[in-house]
């Protein structure tokens, strides 16, 4: 160990003699070549940028299709994922409003699935509304599952097992699921039964006197 | 020494050379399409759903409703 450091020492005692620390080879040990004379070859008027502005235009239009390539075909790619137009034209449902009188119960189908529209009379907006929250297994306030009080839409597909519930039924003046006795109030929120959350609202909105559900 | 000022200005630095390339391809996909598209149309002029929705507006209607 000590003969290791002592000579370590000394060998960089010998590198402080020397003057050139990175370039270790001396000048007689480089390259011998000698450069030929292109001179017969090169062109009489020779523009070094003319001729580089070339290649490199060359490459840059090179590079310009195959990008231009490489986006459409990614953009291909990507747009075989999107909805197609038979898909699109189901994905919405509209509803005359004008058609449901106050009190009552539409059930319109979307998407395969069976949407409620109940047209609420003020006092059902009232007991809504008159819910406290702490009775409530999943709370949600009557304002955040509606635009317009006077109109509930929300999924017709019970929360617990997916059956379809039954309007103008049950212990909350709601739906009531025939299943396994789940009951929903009249904002459609579970008060009762199995099911662990309220109805489900579809993304819907209103366009003068139709509902746009989707 | 009009190719020493292209040189210097496009290709010198490569983040400008890429970025030329890019911004120009952008130009050219626009470009390409529109023409392809021109070219298409009018080498097929007449036969287009555009100039038969026309020829069948004239004589009826009922199918004119159908489409959109």
């Amino acid at each position: 160990m000590l003969g290791l450091r002592s000579s370590f020492r000394s060998s960089l005692q010998a590198m402080k003699s020397q003057s050139r620390l990175i370039s270790a080879s001396a000048v007689s040990a480089k390259s011998t070549y000698r450069t030929p004379d292109f001179g017969d070859y090169i062109k009489e008027k020779q523009d070094a940028d003319k001729s580089r502005s070339y290649a490199y235009f060359m490459v840059g239009s090179l590079g310009l299709l195959s990008s231009a390539g490489a986006k459409s075909t990614v953009e291909t790619f990507i747009t075989t994922m999107s909805a197609s137009a038979d898909v699109l034209a189901m994905a919405k449902v509209e509803v005359n409003l004008a058609a449901i009188p106050e009190g009552k119960n539409v059930v319109v189908k979307w998407q395969g699935k069976p949407v409620f529209i109940r047209h609420r009379t003020q006092s059902e907006i009232d007991e809504a509304n008159s819910v406290e929250m702490s009775a409530l297994k999943d709370p949600q306030t009557d304002a955040d599952r509606v635009k317009n009080p006077e109109w509930l839409i929300m999924l017709g597909i019970c929360t617990h097992l997916g059956c379809v519930p039954i309007g103008e039924s049950g212990d909350f003046g709601g739906w009531f699921c025939p299943c396994h006795g789940s009951h929903y109030d009249i904002s459609g929120r579970i008060r009762k039964g199995p099911a662990p959350l309220n109805l489900e609202i579809p993304e819907y909105e209103f366009d003068d006197q139709k509902l746009i559900v989707g | 020494m009009a190719f020493s000022t292209i040189y210097n200005v496009f290709f010198k630095r490569n983040s400008v050379f890429v970025g030329t390339v890019f911004a120009a391809s952008f130009v050219f996909q626009a470009a390409f399409d529109s023409s392809v598209t021109s070219w298409y149309e009018a080498h097929n002029k007449g036969k287009l759903w555009k100039d038969v929705k026309l020829k069948l507006g004239e004589s009826g209607d009922d199918e004119d409703d159908d489409d959109e």
